[in-house]
């Protein structure tokens, strides 16, 4: 599976659940897109920062 | 909205209810209204048996444990006494326990009767699926009534929509709970949400994400979206597999996302509902 058909289907999924998960703080649809798009942006953070301790420990414990 | 009482609202109710609750009707019948609980525990039996005529022993195959002649002695004779883990089906105790009372056999003749694929084994487990989540819902309905029994005294007010009934319509229809709560545009946005990520499922796996017979543990997480179920049950699961799509597994775990992201719909609509009588505190500013 190439990396882009990976993020094509990653981000939006993404944004998709931050909608639900965002949407039992708020009361209308628009103040939760606007909070899902805030949650997706911060989660991606966190997402890279996995992939990038992951390709480290990979490369301490494996190698190239 | 409900006046503060003596017991801190944000109390559950205790073990007691939350065991009769796996009888439906029961916590109804404590409540003293015989009339839902007759319909209750009639309706939640008719949807088991439903299904049941469609799959007999075939529910066996699904169980999350499965009680075969080299598993636990103690789960053999669970199963015998009506007690295979089966969910959501465990829910609805009473007609589980019945069904695997009349027909569990855990014999070799038996297991092979479990793995014997059935005409209609997609709606027939769609069926006894539903009576487990009817039960819930019908557990979750008599929940309420004791809550506002405990907390809510002679003057609380009617919510705008039962929270187990808001709960249950978004069981079936993502959103349509929180339109009968009064939040119409977040649940149509929330209820869109989990509908994209359940047709991805079912796109990237051409139809096959969603089958019980051969995903059962993903299945339990995939019928908490009880409308995608049934709607797969109904159309894309009898299709005939010509060969594994790329992006099988790819599907299957959407169509479970999807299905928990549901749960957190259903979750939402019971307390959008329920803090229309029950509104969570202001939280104070500490004064200087």
């Amino acid at each position: 599976m190439s990396l882009l058909f990976r993020l094509v289907v990653y981000v939006p999924v993404l944004f998709l659940i931050a909608i639900v998960v965002v949407g039992q703080h708020h009361t209308t649809a628009r103040d939760t897109l606007r909070a899902a798009v805030a949650r997706t942006g911060r989660w991606l953070l966190w997402s890279l920062v996995l992939v990038v301790t992951m390709l480290v420990l990979e490369l301490l414990f494996i190698g190239w | 909205m409900a006046t503060g009482t003596s017991t801190n609202p944000m109390r559950g109710l205790g073990w007691g209810p939350f065991l009769l609750g796996f009888v439906p009707g029961l916590l109804q019948f404590q409540l003293g209204q015989k009339k839902r609980a007759a319909v209750a525990f009639a309706s939640c039996f008719v949807l088991f048996f439903a299904g049941w005529i469609l799959i007999h022993e075939r529910l066996f195959y699904w169980a999350l444990l499965t009680p075969d002649e080299t598993g636990s002695e103690v789960l053999r004779i669970a199963a015998h006494f009506g007690l295979p883990l089966t969910l959501p089906e465990i829910l609805n105790l009473p007609a589980n326990a019945l069904g695997a009372i009349v027909c569990f056999d855990g014999s070799a003749l038996g297991e092979r009767l479990w793995r014997m694929p059935r005409a209609f084994d997609h709606l027939g487990g769609f069926l006894t699926g539903a009576s487990g989540m009817l039960a819930a819902f019908w557990s979750a309905a008599a929940h309420w009534e004791l809550r506002l029994l405990r907390d809510g005294g002679e003057t609380a007010p009617k919510p705008p929509c039962n929270p187990a009934l808001c709960a249950g319509m978004s069981w079936l229809v993502p959103g349509l709970g929180h339109a009968r709560a009064g939040q119409k545009d977040k649940g149509m946005l929330m209820g869109v949400a989990v509908a994209i990520v359940f047709a991805l499922g079912l796109a990237f796996s051409h139809g096959h994400a969603v089958d019980r017979a051969t995903y059962s543990v993903w299945w339990i997480g995939q019928n908490l979206f009880g409308g995608g179920s049934l709607f797969a049950a109904l159309v894309t699961g009898p299709l005939r597999m010509e060969g594994a799509p790329p992006n099988l597994d790819l599907g299957v775990v959407l169509c479970t996302v999807a299905g928990l992201m549901n749960l957190v719909v259903m979750v939402d609509a019971y307390t959008v509902a329920e803090r229309s009588v029950f509104p969570l505190k202001q939280r104070q500013e500490p004064v200087a």
